[in-house]
């Protein structure tokens, strides 16, 4: 398994969470989340990954079972404050010399800190525009330390990084009663830790989500149920191991994402599939079969 | 027995009209009492958003139910008995939940 790929699951699995005081908000990325002053947010999203597509003759299969758990607090009506925490069950099957090896690890890791604050909202009859930038770390809370038989896992197959990494971007949110769109851009600053430091990230995503039933409101607030398509541009640099990159890690990944999210008051139902339709990964580094991710929201 | 009957009965007629009577004043005044208002609330798009509004209003103190239209972006307000809501804490509540208040109106005062 290369870092790269690794890198990329950690990535999606801890996810960005940010939130913002509007609405249904996207499922794969949490910087749109809505939370009020005062006010509590949950989410919990259980993800799956699988990534087999291996250009090396290891034929490396990894898959990814977790939970990623968000709760966010509205400080004020513009600022929001939340904290990331996933639990990762992570497998690696590869050939080697000796045969085929499996190697896994499982527990909880690296949590991610930020806040988010809207410097821009225009609210108007029935609809909404809000710019929010947002700011975070991510704490070296998983093991980075973890051995098997085989002795230390990967880096990359570690649950943590054994960084700091500091984390920013901005969150763009227009939402009408009859749909919601969101963007957001961001960069991930990765640092070393045991020689061995992941490449940056940024990415640009977006997401649109459509009301399909009711088709006519009626008096009320009566639940929603939204169509869902998301996009996500994944760009990492090289990883590197003593200073020198590693020339198998790295590269961009285009997700096409449909899901479905049912929205009431107080919880939200969602899922989403992320399809990766076009992976030009530096090397031999491991491509994506899929992602899917499914959860719930609530308010307190 | 028929001669002292008649009395008693009409006796306890006469109760039970009189507390029937009282209860009905007593109900017809609380719900004198219970003032009701109304919002436009700008930028209400969804119904996640509608408990963030529904939960800051109904901190403040008399209120005793919010109800929200998201169609119309209409938020009514029922206060308990003898309680007012003042335009001030409204317009506060509907800001604290990321949404700005167009217009604010005493639901007596619509006529």
């Amino acid at each position: 398994m290369t870092s790269r790929s690794a890198a990329v699951c950690l990535a999606f699995a801890a996810g960005f969470g940010v939130v913002s005081t509007t609405t249904a908000a996207p499922q794969t990325f949490n910087t749109a989340l809505p939370v009020a002053e005062g006010e509590f947010v949950f989410r919990e999203q259980f993800v799956y990954r699988k990534a087999t597509d291996d250009p090396s003759p290891a034929d490396r299969e990894l898959q990814v079972l977790g939970g990623v758990s968000v709760l966010g607090y509205g400080v004020t009506g513009d600022l929001a404050v939340f904290g990331v925490l996933p639990y990762l069950d992570k497998e690696l099957d590869a050939t080697t010399p000796g045969g085929r090896v499996t190697r896994d690890t499982s527990g909880t890791a690296d949590a991610r800190l930020f806040g988010r604050y809207t410097v821009y909202k225009a609210n108007a009859p029935g609809r909404t525009f809000r710019i929010a930038p947002f700011l975070g770390v991510e704490m070296p809370t998983g093991d980075d330390n973890d051995r098997d038989s085989l002795g230390s896992l990967p880096a990359p197959l570690q649950l943590g990084s054994g960084s700091w990494d500091g984390f920013g971007g901005i969150v763009l949110t227009y939402q009408t009663l009859d749909y919601q769109i969101d963007a957001q851009a961001s960069y991930t600053l990765n640092t070393e830790a045991n020689n061995f430091e992941f490449g940056d990230e940024a990415r640009l995503d977006t997401s649109l989500q459509y009301r399909v039933w009711p088709q006519e409101l009626d008096a009320g607030t009566p639940g929603f149920l939204y169509a869902v398509v998301e996009g996500n541009i994944f760009y990492m640099d090289n990883n590197q191991l003593n200073g020198i990159k590693d020339p198998n890690s790295g590269g961009t990944t285009l997700f096409l994402s449909p899901g479905l999210q049912y929205v009431t008051k107080r919880w939200i139902i969602e899922g989403i599939v992320q399809l990766p339709v076009s992976q030009d990964l530096n090397g031999t580094a491991l491509e994506d079969d899929f992602i899917v991710r499914a959860g719930f929201r609530i308010n307190f | 027995m028929t001669s002292i009957a008649r009395p008693v009965k009409a006796f306890h007629a006469l109760i039970v009209a009189l507390a029937l009577g009282f209860l009905f004043a007593v109900s017809a005044t609380a719900a004198e009492d219970q003032a009701v208002y109304t919002l436009q609330a700008d930028g209400l798009a969804c119904p996640f958003c509608a408990y963030g509004i529904e939960k800051q209003l109904n901190h403040i103190d008399g209120v005793k139910s919010v109800e929200t239209d998201v169609k119309s972006g209409t938020v009514i307000i029922t206060m308990k008995p003898g309680a007012t809501l003042d335009e001030a804490d409204a317009n506060r509540a509907v800001e604290a939940a990321g949404f700005s208040m167009r217009e604010f109106r005493k639901k007596d005062d619509e006529a």
